[in-house]
Formats: structure tokens, C-alpha cells, sequence
């Protein structure tokens, strides 16, 4: 990935190192390496090593349950996945997810980050309680929102009219996502606003009041100089958020544990490799989760022109 | 309709009340429910108590923190806030330690490879952790790590590795080197430099990665369910989501609200103190990363 | 080994053990070359348990307990990773009867032989119980209790509706006398274990089975056969119920304990509800508590009767669960594992757990003895051992765990279910899934 760059600090050194002997260069480059290897090494070990076994598993019919009937199967389990309409059901479900809370986030977020722009008081108050959701354990507020809204110990049937006392939200499909989504929304708007907020403060206070002074409209200065200028903010915002949210388990491991038809793919293949011991087929799902993760970075990427070069101020 | 210029700033000042109110809401509701919830009383909870607050005569008094941090019953629950602290401590302070030296290489140093790592750092932050414990179990049980705090310390580590590199090479930005330079120009080696002038100088970069990598390592469930089985190295998510009260059908709610509250106490202390250091962290690690 | 903290902030270090000395006392115990066995228990009977791993300590091990999550499947994952990791520190564990073969065909479990097989396995165990602990023509667990499942009632409820309880009940009666007096019937029909225990049962009830018994043991070649009149006459029933008014509100995610609080209601008539035997203790024991009968009447209005049957005329096949306890096969003590397996599976224990948790014993002499008498209706414990001994299994597969799972997928949610389509779905399912080709 080109996207990011060297650091201003180095780069401006540039001229004087070149001139300089390359002894300095060697002693840097080696010290630089011995400093970042501890980092790679087990950054490489816990994810680059288990995955290449993932890639080897997923080529058997392997289950630890019978481990002495492993079998070289080829791709055949690729093959079961892909045309299983439970692959493309939870896929399916995944991606509205990260779209729908995506964009609540992003909306809400984004009201939250101008209200602490402009916050001329209770700055330390709303800042130190924005950040109390985020820090709070997604398990937890999955049991939170799940007891909300559970109709025999919770608040929601009683608080939302139309709604009757009775109301099981957690024994049927939509109202089960609705839950889920809510847990979800909760906890990250609040991160979604900060990084909103800091994009805000890179917007100039000048530009902004040269549009008011032209006569434009909150909605023209809004659409017209704020948002253009915050462009990189958003979309470094969506795509983390985005990626994250693709990779959602928590929240529906406590709420529903996949019932009525609310499982996500990263539930799936969980299911597959811990509950079921299925390695061979639970590899290959992992694969792919992989694989899809990647594909939605690049469409992101591709589609939003995300340049996280931008987002560093350093183009 | 034009307003007048006292008016336009009574309706902005009352506009900026209200998105205060909507903002402290949407935050702490669903605190003070959890907080309210553990004060309901079992017996009520197993009949079924709707509402937000407590009934009449279904209220628990302190009982469910006392069951839950005296009751033998519970000593799982208190092993695994033990288990979390350790595990995420421990994980914590490795991680920003091996991420400043490799942040400091990436700020200050010039060196073929940046890019590789810094990609690496980037890939990793995006991986779906669930592709990994299946692999990871299998070679944990093999090594012998499964179910030990080590066998989720290596994982966190690697995993909050990305953020804390983000987050401190973005403050060592900041940090004026020249001082370093003059240090080097006394006599002092380049480690030494580093060792006696920028480490105090980049201590409070530092501090905040070391917090921000512990929430990180405080939230993790899937790892925490995936790779242990017992009380031995079980953390906090885990061993709520499979709290078992007196009654073993039913998840015992308000006992689970208390175990979260207490589960929240010590995010929420962070939180207060170390506020103004979060938020820069996140946007620097996030933004500027 | 257990790892501390090598480094950290003095404060936060001082301030953890300050909360948790107690935990910390108990976690640098031991180690006096005394071995520990480890027993894992389910949260059934929690406070029996911990008292019997006490008692039948010796000056040779003591027995640690360590519990396990509520539910059957979670409680079948923590176990099996810790086994499949070859886990030496799993010595003893609680066992849910239908896990037995998977266990046991992948070597977790240490048989028993020779005399002690003759202990846990003697003549005096019930059939239905004695069934469950064995495979390959071994002794692979010890049986400690047998749970089944019986008709609870209000006798003010059937009364009003007209039903006579002295003859066997079907469940399409039951659910009709509840919806007359706007009562309802109290079932398990969560996505999860004891939801395929109705199914299982209601099957069996019509003659069926959802895998051929004479091919069951044969893992991914036995012969599917949940696609017949049985298993229609199994989906109509949980049809009919989900149609009627008689669904409780949390249907589609209740379970063993959620339909509890209807027997007695502020107001209303009650209910009728399939449930385990610990339900009579559970009620005995919260007379004018919340939740509980509100006076000593109220409790003689509880009325039970054997499981309804599915079709009329035919013998209903009532749920059997209950626990056995196995040996991990990798453990260090297993000669100890297996003493301490015997003492806690003893008839003193059956007794003690039938007596103070309601959960009833595999063993015909404790059922007879002067303590479960004095403790129990003499016709519930009747009924109880009537049922056991007459109960339905569910499947005896070593991949029970996937065709339970399979089962769920389909017929949940329950008001999804329909006799023309769901059964025959199931079995095309669960043939795929019993070979590998399908994602589970």
C-alpha cells in the first residue's frame, strides 16, 4: 500500500544525508532494523504464521473431533463454502451491518463533533463522558442494550409507544438486528465523533467566515466549505470504522448467539473452528473472511478515494 | 425572518444546550441503566421487573457487589478481573515498549523497510481477528500456551502494536530533535541521546499509547474466549459472557450488571483522569497515523 | 505454572491485591505434592457438588471444582478444547449424556475396567441411564443423577379447562385446555440444546426417530429418518402451539427457567409446562416468596403427570438428560480420577443431590431408599423413575454435537415451523452435514 509517506521530520533531512558518508547511512539503517524487528517478528507471528497454516488446513477435511481422519480434500472446502447459501446469508447480513451502523455513526458522529466545536462550555463533561462508551467493554454493552431490551426486565417496550410491554425483540429477525445494531452504534459514534472533531479543527475559521460574509446559508457553508474540507477526516473515519465493523462478534455472541438468522461471518467461522472443531472447513472460511476484509478495504479505498496520506496533512 | 443579534445568540446558546443534553444522554443512558439494573434485586429479575428503575420491593441494595466480590460462588468473576488487569498490564507495558522503539526508528530514522513495516502495522490493524484463533488454538495447544495468561499476552501484544506505533510515531513528530542532536554533538551516542533526552520528552506520548493499548487489551473477547478455558487466564468479557447465578437457566441480570459495572470502574477512572491524552491519542493515532 | 505480573505501576499492583486477597490466597495454595484433582461441573446442584468434591476428598487428593457455563453446548466446547489441547489438569468432568460418544471415540475418556466398571455399572443403575455411559462395549463414564421431563400443572388450571389428568394427555389437548382459560404452556424453545430435546421427544412420542437407531452408531453413515409421519406429526404440534394464544410471549427464546414464573402469576389461571424434575423443589422451596406459590395451598394445587403424548393412544417417550461423570483420558491421577469418580457417583451422593437440589438418581436402590421418600411425593417419584426407565434418548452419535446443531437451524424459529416443509428440509440437512457438505 502506497499510501503512507515518510515523516516530515526525516524527509527534511534528506539533502544533508545524501551528502553525508554512507557509514552514517549503514549505522542508521542497521540500528533502525534491530529497533522495528521486535515489532514485526511478533507482529508477523501471531498473524502472518497462523495464517499460512490457515491457507495449509483448509486444503484437508480435517475435525478434531476424528483427528486420525484427516484427509487431503484440495479446494473442495472453498468450493462447500461458496456455494453454501449460509456463507453468502451471514456475508449478507455483515455487510448491511457495517453499512447501516456506518452511516448512523457517521451522521450522529458527525452532529456530536460540531456540538463540541462550538462547545464553549462543559468541554471536560462532554468529552470525558463521549469517551466512556468507547471504553466500555463491547460484551458489556451488548448485555447493556440486551436487557434494554428484553421484555421482561428491560426499559424500551415500556419508553417507545406503539410498541406493546410484550414485544420480544430478540424472536425475530429485524427487531434481533435493530438490538444489535443499536449496542453497536452506541459504542462507536463516540469514537466516530472524535476523529470527525479533529478533522473539524482542520477546517479554517477563515474560509468559514469568508462564505458568511458572502451571505451563504448554514446548509450552503455546511455543504459548500466545511464538508469538502474535511473530506480526508471522513473517509480515514469510514474506512476504520467500516473495517471494524465488518468484523462484528461481540455484540452478536451475547445478544442473540446467532438465532433467527442474525449471524455475521465472523461468527460463522468462529462457530465452525471453536464450537465444531471443524479445522479444515473452519480454515478455509477463515481464508476468505481474510480475503473479504482486503476486498472491502480496497473498494473503500478505490470508491472514496481515501488518501491517508491526505488525512496526515502531508501532500 | 432575521433575528436580532441578542435573540440569534439566545437561540444558538439554547441549541448548544440541548446538543449537550443529547450528546450526555446518548452517553451515559445506558450507563446509568447498567448501573440501575444491578441494583434490581435477583428474585425480581427471575419474575420479570420492566422498567428503568428498580421496583418497589425489587430493589437489592448493595447486595449483588456483595455477593459478586465475597460470595465463594463468584471467586471465578474476581480471579478473571485479576486475569484482566495482569493479562492487559503486562500485555500493555511489552507493547508500548517494543512499539517506541520501532516508532522512534519510523519518526527519526531513515532506513529502507519503513514502508514495510508501516504497511504491515496497517494490514494488521484491519486483520479479522476470528481468522486467526482457529490456527492460533491449534499451535497454542500445541506449544502448551493455550489457557495461560502468555497465550493471550502474545496475541494482545501483536494486536495493539499497530495503534501504540501509530499513535507514539505520530507524537515523536512533535518531539524537537535538535535536542538529540546537541546531545550528540556533546559526546553522547546516538542510544544515548535517545535514552537520556527523548524518552522524557516522549513520556507522555508514550503514556497515552500505554492507554489507549490497555482498553484495547481490557475489550478483547474473542481471544479471551477462544484461547482459554478456565479461571486460570480467563479475562473479564469472558467470564461474564458465561456468568452463572443461582439459577443456571436464566443469565442472572442484575448480578451481570453489577459484574459489568465493576468490569467498568477502572475504564471509567482512566477515562477521568487521563481524558485530554486520550482524545489527542486517538487523533493522532487515527488521523495523522 | 501461573504467570504475575512481572513490572507495573506499585499502585495498581498494591491496589489489586488489596481487592482481591482472597482470590490471591486460594491461587497460591497447594503445592504441598498432595495432587488436586480437577473436577468440572456443571451449574446444576452447585452447592451439593462443592460438598460432595469436599467429602470425598482423601489423605491421598483433594478434588478442586471448577464450574462450567449454563449451557449444554458451551459446556461440551470448554470441555472438548481443553481435551483435544491434551489437557493433563482434566481429571473429572460433569458429562451431559449425549456428549458421551463424541468423547469417547476420540480418546478423551478413560474407561473403566474390571472392577471398578462393575462398580459404576451395576445392576441396580436404571436402563435408561445405564445406556448413556456406554460405547464400544465399554464403561466410559459413572452415572451420577438422571434427570427427565414431566407434565407440570396448575390442578385449578385443568380443572377449569375440563381436562382429566388421570389419563395420559396429549399435547394437542393440553394446548386447547390452556387457550380455553387464557393460560399458557411452558416449553423450551430457545435455539439451543433442550429446544431438540422437545423435538427429539415429541418424535419419539409418534413412533419416530430423527436418526435410524440401528445405524446411529455408525457417525456419518447412519441413516437419516426424521422426514417421516413422525416427525410431521412432531412440527404440527409445535405449530399448533406457536399458533395458539397459549405461546408464552418469550416462546421462540425460552428456556428451562424462563416459563417458571407463569406457574404462579399476580393474576391468571397458570400454566401447564414441560420441565425437568427440579421444578417441584424449586416451587417447595419459594412458598410466599416471589415468583413461588404464594401459600401451602397454592403449592397442593401443583399437579404433575407423565410427559403428553404426541399422537393419542401411543406411549409418549419423556426426555432423558441428567449427568454422568467421565475421566479425562490425559490426565495424571487417573487412578485417583477414577476412585474419586466412584465415591461421587456413590449412592450417599445420589441421595444427598436428590434430596437437597432435586436432581434424581440413576440408581433404583436410592430411589427406593427412606430419604427421597421422606423428601418426595411417593407418586411423584414414581412417575420420575417410570419415566426415566421408559424414557427416549436423543441420538447416540459420536457427532451429535452437528446433528443437534443441524436440528436447531431448522426448526428454529419455532414459529417458522410447518409439517409439510420442515421435516424434510431438516433431513436434507442433516444428510449434508453428516457428509461434510454443508456449512453448519
Amino acid at each position: 500500500m502506497s499510501t503512507t509517506t515518510a515523516p516530515k521530520a526525516s524527509r527534511s533531512q534528506e539533502p544533508r544525508r545524501k551528502a553525508a558518508v554512507t557509514d552514517r547511512e549503514r549505522t542508521e539503517n542497521s540500528l533502525a532494523r534491530k529497533l522495528v524487528a521486535p515489532a514485526i517478528v511478533l507482529m508477523l507471528f501471531v498473524t502472518a504464521f497462523p495464517m499460512l497454516r490457515a491457507l495449509y488446513l483448509s486444503l484437508f477435511s480435517y475435525s478434531l473431533t476424528a483427528p486420525d481422519d484427516r484427509e487431503f480434500v484440495g479446494l473442495s472446502n472453498y468450493w462447500t463454502a461458496l456455494s453454501d447459501e449460509l456463507f453468502w446469508r451471514d456475508t449478507g447480513n455483515t455487510v448491511m451491518i457495517m453499512l447501516v451502523t456506518v452511516f448512523f455513526e457517521l451522521v450522529i458522529g458527525f452532529a456530536f463533533a460540531l456540538v463540541m466545536h462550538r462547545l464553549i462550555f462543559a468541554r471536560g463533561l462532554v468529552r470525558t463522558s463521549i469517551l466512556i462508551p468507547y471504553g466500555v467493554i463491547t460484551v458489556v454493552s451488548g448485555f447493556a442494550w440486551q436487557f434494554a431490551f428484553s421484555n421482561s426486565n428491560g426499559f424500551v417496550n415500556g419508553w417507545l409507544p406503539f410498541i406493546g410491554d410484550d414485544f420480544n425483540w430478540f424472536a425475530q429477525y429485524d427487531s434481533s438486528m435493530i438490538a444489535i445494531m443499536a449496542s453497536e452504534i452506541w459504542k462507536t459514534t463516540p469514537f466516530m465523533s472524535l476523529l470527525l472533531l479533529a478533522g473539524l479543527a482542520q477546517v479554517s475559521e477563515d474560509m468559514i467566515e469568508a462564505a458568511k460574509v458572502d451571505g451563504a446559508t448554514w446548509f450552503q457553508r455546511l455543504y459548500k466549505v466545511i464538508l469538502p474540507n474535511m473530506k480526508a477526516a471522513i473517509m480515514v473515519a469510514v474506512l476504520f470504522r467500516a473495517l471494524d465493523a465488518y468484523r462484528i462478534f461481540d455484540n452478536i455472541f451475547v445478544m442473540t448467539a446467532g438465532a433467527n438468522g442474525t449471524e455475521s461471518i465472523s461468527f460463522l467461522t468462529y462457530r465452525q473452528v471453536i464450537e465444531q472443531f471443524q479445522l479444515g472447513i473452519g480454515s478455509a472460511l477463515s481464508v476468505l473472511l481474510f480475503l473479504s476484509v482486503l476486498v472491502v478495504a480496497f473498494v473503500i479505498v478505490k470508491v472514496f478515494r481515501v488518501n491517508l496520506a491526505d488525512a496526515r496533512q502531508e501532500s | 425572518m432575521a433575528l436580532t443579534g441578542k435573540n440569534k445568540d439566545r437561540v444558538q446558546r439554547g441549541g448548544m444546550v440541548l446538543g449537550v443534553a443529547l450528546v450526555l444522554g446518548w452517553c451515559l443512558l445506558p450507563v446509568v441503566w447498567i448501573i440501575s439494573l444491578s441494583f434490581k434485586s435477583q428474585a425480581a429479575v427471575t419474575n420479570g421487573s420492566p422498567g428503568f428503575f428498580p421496583s418497589s420491593g425489587g430493589g437489592a441494595g448493595w447486595d449483588n457487589y456483595r455477593d459478586l466480590l465475597f460470595d465463594d460462588q463468584y471467586a471465578q468473576f474476581r480471579r478473571s478481573i485479576l486475569n484482566s488487569i495482569g493479562i492487559s498490564l503486562i500485555a500493555t507495558i511489552l507493547s508500548v515498549a517494543i512499539a517506541t522503539l520501532a516508532a522512534y526508528a519510523i519518526a527519526r530514522l531513515d532506513f529502507k523497510g519503513k514502508k514495510f513495516v508501516l504497511t504491515t502495522a496497517l494490514v494488521i490493524a484491519m486483520f479479522p481477528v476470528v481468522s486467526l484463533v482457529g490456527p492460533l488454538f491449534d499451535m497454542w495447544r500445541t506449544i502448551g500456551l493455550y489457557d495461560t495468561w502468555p497465550g493471550l499476552i502474545i496475541p494482545y501484544m501483536s494486536f495493539t502494536l499497530p495503534l501504540a506505533i501509530w499513535t507514539l510515531s505520530a507524537f515523536f513528530r512533535e518531539i524537537p530533535w535538535e535536542m538529540e542532536q546537541a546531545a550528540q554533538v556533546d559526546g553522547a551516542t546516538q542510544w544515548q541521546a535517545f535514552r537520556k533526552v527523548i524518552v522524557p520528552l516522549a513520556a507522555p506520548g508514550v503514556f497515552t499509547a500505554a492507554i489507549l493499548t490497555f482498553f484495547f487489551a481490557w475489550n478483547d473477547f474473542v481471544f479471551g474466549i477462544s484461547l482459554t478455558s478456565t479461571e486460570a487466564a480467563r479475562p473479564i468479557p469472558a467470564s461474564l459472557s458465561f456468568f452463572v447465578g443461582n439459577d443456571p437457566f436464566n443469565r442472572p441480570a442484575s448480578l451481570l450488571a453489577a459484574g459489568a459495572v465493576v468490569a467498568t470502574v477502572p475504564i471509567v477512572i482512566l477515562v477521568l483522569f487521563f481524558q485530554r491524552k486520550i482524545v489527542a491519542g486517538l487523533t493522532a493515532g487515527a488521523v495523522k497515523g | 505454572m501461573r504467570v504475575r505480573p512481572t513490572a507495573g505501576p506499585r499502585q495498581l499492583a498494591v491496589a489489586t491485591s488489596l481487592v482481591l486477597a482472597g482470590t490471591l490466597l486460594t491461587a497460591c495454595g497447594g503445592g504441598d505434592g498432595k495432587p488436586t484433582l480437577n473436577w468440572y461441573i456443571n451449574p446444576d446442584g452447585q452447592d451439593t457438588l462443592n460438598q460432595l468434591a469436599e467429602d470425598c476428598s482423601t489423605d491421598d487428593y483433594d478434588i478442586e471444582i471448577q464450574l462450567l457455563p449454563a449451557s449444554a453446548t458451551d459446556q461440551r466446547t470448554q470441555l472438548a478444547r481443553r481435551l483435544a489441547a491434551g489437557d493433563s489438569s482434566t481429571d473429572l468432568m460433569s458429562l451431559d449424556p449425549v456428549f458421551v460418544p463424541e468423547f469417547a471415540s476420540a480418546g478423551w475418556l478413560e474407561p473403566f475396567t474390571g472392577d471398578l466398571a462393575d462398580e459404576v455399572l451395576d445392576d441396580d443403575v436404571l436402563e435408561g441411564a445405564a445406556q448413556t455411559v456406554q460405547w464400544d462395549d465399554q464403561v466410559v463414564a459413572a452415572p451420577q443423577w438422571s434427570n427427565t421431563q414431566v407434565l407440570w400443572y396448575r390442578k385449578s388450571l385443568a380443572e377449569a379447562a375440563g381436562l382429566d389428568m388421570n389419563q395420559p394427555v396429549t399435547w394437542g389437548e393440553v394446548i386447547d385446555a390452556a387457550a380455553s382459560q387464557d393460560a399458557t404452556v411452558g416449553v423450551q424453545a430457545n435455539k439451543y440444546e433442550a429446544y431438540v430435546v422437545w423435538i427429539n421427544a415429541l418424535i419419539q412420542g409418534a413412533g419416530g426417530n430423527i436418526l435410524d437407531p440401528d445405524t446411529v452408531e455408525d457417525g456419518r453413515d447412519a441413516k437419516v429418518t426424521i422426514d417421516s409421519d413422525a416427525g410431521k406429526a412432531a412440527a404440527a404440534v409445535i405449530q399448533k402451539l406457536a399458533d395458539s394464544g397459549a405461546a408464552q410471549p418469550d416462546f421462540t427464546t425460552s428456556n428451562e427457567g424462563t416459563s417458571l414464573g407463569q406457574m404462579y402469576p399476580d393474576d391468571g389461571p397458570g400454566e401447564f409446562m414441560t420441565n425437568w424434575t427440579f421444578v417441584y423443589q424449586n416451587y417447595a422451596g419459594a412458598v410466599g416468596e416471589a415468583g413461588g406459590p404464594p401459600d401451602e395451598a397454592a403449592l397442593d394445587d401443583l399437579g404433575w403427570a407423565r410427559y403428553p403424548q404426541t399422537v393419542a393412544g401411543e406411549d409418549s417417550a419423556p426426555p432423558i438428560g441428567g449427568i454422568t461423570i467421565g475421566v479425562g483420558a490425559f490426565s495424571d491421577n487417573v487412578d485417583f480420577a477414577q476412585e474419586a469418580a466412584v465415591c461421587i457417583t456413590s449412592s450417599e451422593a445420589q441421595t444427598q443431590l436428590a434430596v437437597n437440589e432435586g436432581l434424581m438418581p440413576s440408581r433404583q436402590s436410592v430411589y427406593d431408599s427412606d430419604a427421597l421418600k421422606e423428601a418426595y411425593p411417593a407418586d411423584l417419584l414414581e412417575l420420575w423413575r417410570d419415566s426415566v426407565d421408559t424414557g427416549g434418548p436423543r441420538p447416540k452419535s459420536a457427532y451429535y454435537s452437528q446433528i443437534s446443531s443441524a436440528i436447531q437451524s431448522r426448526w428454529h424459529p419455532p414459529t417458522s415451523v410447518d409439517p409439510n416443509t420442515t421435516p424434510k428440509r431438516s433431513a436434507e440437512f442433516l444428510r449434508q452435514i453428516l457428509s461434510g457438505e454443508a456449512l453448519l
